[in-house]
C-alpha cells in the first residue's frame, strides 16, 4: 500500500519514562486538517510534539509518505514538517519579514543568507496570509491575530508537507479564530499540506476539521469526522460533561450553549 | 523608535554603522598611542610607528607600552562584547554578562590561586597557564550558575545567583591576597582591580589569536543562533542541534571572559552594555551583524574607557572597572526601565 500523507501507527508518547498517551493510530492526507481535542493534560501537546519529532516516540511508528520519521535526519525533517508552537518568545527588534524568513532556515547555507528564490517564497507566503503590508513592522508591535498569521506565513515559507500547530487560536478572539482557521484550510487545500492542530474550542474545531481525534485518559476516546462525532454524542463525555443534568448544573442558557458546541440535541 | 523601516533603509543603516565602528577602532588605537603622561606629538608618533625612528625613550614608550596596551584594550574589549552577547543569547536575558554572572570573578579567583602558588615557588607563570586557570574558574562559576538556573526558572534569580557567586569569589580572592605576603602580591593586587596596563607583544599575540579563533567559531554559529532566538523547541524543529549549540555558547563565552580576566583582571559592565548599545544602534537582531558589531563595539568601549582611566587623573590611574561602570551601569538601568514599559 502506498500511503500519501502523514500517519501515526500505534504511537505512544510521553516524557522521560512517563507515558502520557498511547495506542494512537491516525492519518492525515495532503490537504486535510486533523484536529486534536481533549481536556487540559489529555496529551494533545505531547502527541503533537512527538508527531513533530521534538519528542522521541515511546512506542509505535510515524510515517511520512511511506518513510519512517525515525529514518529522517533533523534537516530532512525540517524541510518536510513545519511546527507552530504556542511558546511565546520575545522577538526583540525583529521585523515581520525577518520572522517569516526564518522559515527558509532548512534551505539556506552555512550563514543563513537568503537567495533570490528564498526572498520570492517569503514574499509569496506573506501575500498568501494577507500580511505583506506588515513586512517592515516590528513583530512585537502587531496584534495577536496578525502575529499568528505571520507565524503561519513562516510555516508555509518552509514549504512543508506537514504542518503541526499547537493551540494556534488560543490567544485569539473569536473573529480572528475563525479567520485563522479559514486561512489554514485554504492554504492546506491549495498547497496540499496535511495539518495536525491541537485546539480547545470544540465548536471551532468541529467547524473547521476534516477529521478529529479525541484524547482522554491517555488513549484515543473517539475519532472521526465532525458529523460522526456529533451523531455519536461522545463529545460531552470527552470533557466530563453530564448531558442528563445540564440544566440544573449550568442553567438554561449555558446548557443551550454547551449543547450547541457539542452539536447534540435540538436548539 | 519608528514603527517600520524598509529593507533598503535598514541595509544602509547597517552598512554605515559597521563601517563607522570599523573605522573608529583604529582611530581610537592611534589616539590612545598619542595620549599619555609623557607628551609625544602626533607627528612623532606617526614617525615612530612607520619606523622612521625618534628619541629612544619615546620609541620605547610608544612601541613597548602604549601600542600593545591599546591593541590589548581593543582585543579584550571585543572579547567582552562577544562574551556578553553570547550569554544574553544563551540565557535569553538582556542583563546577562560575564561580570554579573560571576564568571569573571570565578576566573579571577583561580588566577589568583595560581599566581600565589607559583609566586611562592618559581615566579610568574606563563600566560597560557594563566588563561587555563582563568578558563577553569570561569567554567566552575558557569557551572554553578547553570545549576541554579536549571532549578529555578526565572530571570531575576539567575542574575542574583550570579552576583552572589561573584561576591563569594571576590571575597575569597581578597582573602588570598591579604594573607599571601610576597613581592608579587603588589602586582596581584593591582591586577585584581582590573587594568590594561603592563601588556607586552607576547601577551597581545596570544590574546589576539585566541579571540580571533573564538570570533570565527562564533560567526559559524550565527545561523543556529538566529533560530535559537525564537525558542528552543522551534530551533529544534528547524533541525538545530540545540544541546550542541548551548554547549558551544557556554564554552565560547567562558573562554573569552577567561582570556580577558587572565590579562586585565575583572572588567565590569562591558559585557552587558555593549550588546545592548549595539542593538540600539543597528536596530536588528541578526546575529550575522551583531557578532562583528559587538566585537568592534566592545573594542571601542574599552579603548575609550582605558584612555579615560589613565588620562583623567594622570599620572595616577583609575581601575578600568570604575570607568566602565560609570558608562555601563546607566545602560543597564535604561534597559530595565524600558523593559517595564514593553512587557
Amino acid at each position: 500500500m502506498t500511503a500519501k500523507g502523514y500517519r501515526m501507527e500505534n504511537l505512544s508518547a510521553g516524557y522521560g519514562s512517563r507515558v502520557v498517551i498511547s495506542g494512537v493510530t491516525a492519518s492525515v492526507l495532503p490537504g486535510e486538517i486533523l484536529i486534536l481535542l481533549g481536556e487540559n493534560g489529555a496529551g494533545k501537546s505531547t502527541l503533537l510534539k512527538t508527531a513533530a519529532g521534538l519528542l522521541q516516540p515511546m512506542g509505535g511508528e510515524l510515517w511520512l509518505n511511506d518513510v519512517r520519521l525515525s529514518e529522517m535526519s533533523a534537516a530532512q525533517r525540517a524541510a518536510e514538517m513545519s511546527v507552530l508552537l504556542s511558546e511565546r518568545t520575545d522577538a526583540g527588534q525583529m521585523t515581520c519579514r525577518e520572522i517569516v524568513e526564518m522559515g527558509r532556515y532548512p534551505y539556506t547555507g552555512r550563514f543563513g543568507i537568503l537567495s533570490e528564490q528564498d526572498h520570492r517564497i517569503v514574499a509569496q507566503a506573506m501575500e498568501a496570509t494577507d500580511t505583506a503590508q506588515l513586512a517592515d513592522t516590528d513583530f512585537g508591535k502587531i496584534s495577536d491575530g496578525q502575529r499568528q498569521r505571520i507565524r503561519l506565513a513562516r510555516s508555509i515559507a518552509q514549504e512543508p508537507q506537514v504542518l503541526l500547530l499547537d493551540e494556534p487560536t488560543v490567544y485569539l478572539d473569536i473573529r480572528y479564530q475563525a479567520q485563522f482557521m479559514r486561512l489554514l484550510r485554504t492554504l492546506c487545500r491549495e498547497r496540499q499540506m496535511a495539518a495536525i492542530v491541537s485546539m480547545h474550542e470544540v465548536g471551532m474545531a468541529l467547524a473547521s476539521a476534516d477529521k478529529l481525534l479525541c484524547l482522554k485518559d491517555g488513549v484515543v476516546y473517539a475519532s472521526g469526522t465532525a458529523q460522526e462525532l456529533r451523531e455519536s454524542g461522545c463529545l460531552p463525555g470527552l470533557y466530563g460533561v453530564e448531558t442528563e443534568t445540564l440544566e440544573p448544573e449550568y442553567g438554561t442558557e449555558l446548557a443551550d450553549y454547551l449543547r450547541q458546541s457539542f452539536g447534540i440535541g435540538g436548539k | 523608535m519608528r514603527e517600520s523601516r524598509s529593507t533598503s533603509q535598514s541595509n544602509k543603516r547597517w552598512a554605515a554603522a559597521l563601517i563607522c565602528l570599523a573605522l573608529l577602532c583604529p582611530a581610537l588605537v592611534f589616539l590612545s598611542i598619542c595620549i599619555g603622561s609623557t607628551g609625544i606629538s602626533a607627528g612623532d608618533v606617526i614617525a615612530i610607528l612607520t619606523g622612521h625612528g625618534g628619541e629612544e625613550a619615546a620609541v620605547s614608550i610608544i612601541m613597548r607600552i602604549r601600542f600593545p596596551r591599546a591593541v590589548a584594550a581593543m582585543v579584550l574589549g571585543g572579547a567582552l562584547g562577544l562574551s556578553g552577547y553570547l550569554l544574553q543569547t544563551f540565557f535569553r536575558n538582556p542583563i546577562a554578562g560575564p561580570f554579573v554572572l560571576g564568571i569573571s570573578s570565578g576566573a579571577k579567583l583561580c588566577v589568583a590561586i595560581l599566581l600565589i602558588v607559583f609566586a611562592m615557588r618559581t615566579g610568574i607563570p606563563g600566560s597560557i597557564s594563566m588563561i587555563g586557570a582563568a578558563f577553569f574558574g570561569a567554567l566552575l562559576s558557569m557551572g554553578f550558575v547553570l545549576l541554579i538556573s536549571a532549578r529555578m526558572r526565572g530571570k531575576p534569580t539567575l542574575i542574583v545567583a550570579g552576583i552572589m557567586i561573584g561576591y563569594i569569589c571576590s571575597a575569597a580572592t581578597d582573602f588570598l591576597v591579604t594573607f599571601a605576603d610576597d613581592a608579587q602580591i603588589v602586582s596581584l593586587h593591582n591586577w585584581s582591580k582590573g587594568s590594561f596596563s603592563g601588556m607586552d607583544w607576547g601577551d597581545v599575540r596570544v590574546m589576539s589569536l585566541l579571540t580571533v579563533l573564538c570570533f570565527a567559531g562564533i560567526l559559524l554559529l550565527a545561523k543556529p543562533i538566529s533560530a535559537y532566538r525564537l525558542g528552543e523547541e522551534y530551533a529544534r524543529s528547524l533541525g538545530v542541534d540545540v544541546f550542541r549549540l548551548q554547549v558551544l555558547l557556554v564554552l565560547y563565552s567562558s573562554l573569552l571572559a577567561a582570556c580577558v580576566t587572565a590579562y586585565a583582571g575583572p572588567v565590569s559592565f562591558v559585557g552587558i552594555a555593549v550588546p545592548q548599545l549595539i542593538r540600539a544602534l543597528l536596530r536588528t537582531e541578526r546575529p550575522q551583524l551583531l557578532i562583528p558589531a559587538c566585537f568592534l563595539g566592545g573594542g571601542i568601549f574599552c579603548l575609550v574607557s582605558d584612555l579615560i582611566a589613565r588620562s583623567i587623573f594622570s599620572p595616577a590611574e583609575l581601575s578600568i572597572s570604575s570607568v566602565t561602570a560609570v558608562f555601563g551601569a546607566p545602560v543597564v538601568i535604561i534597559i530595565l526601565l524600558r523593559r517595564k514599559g514593553a512587557v
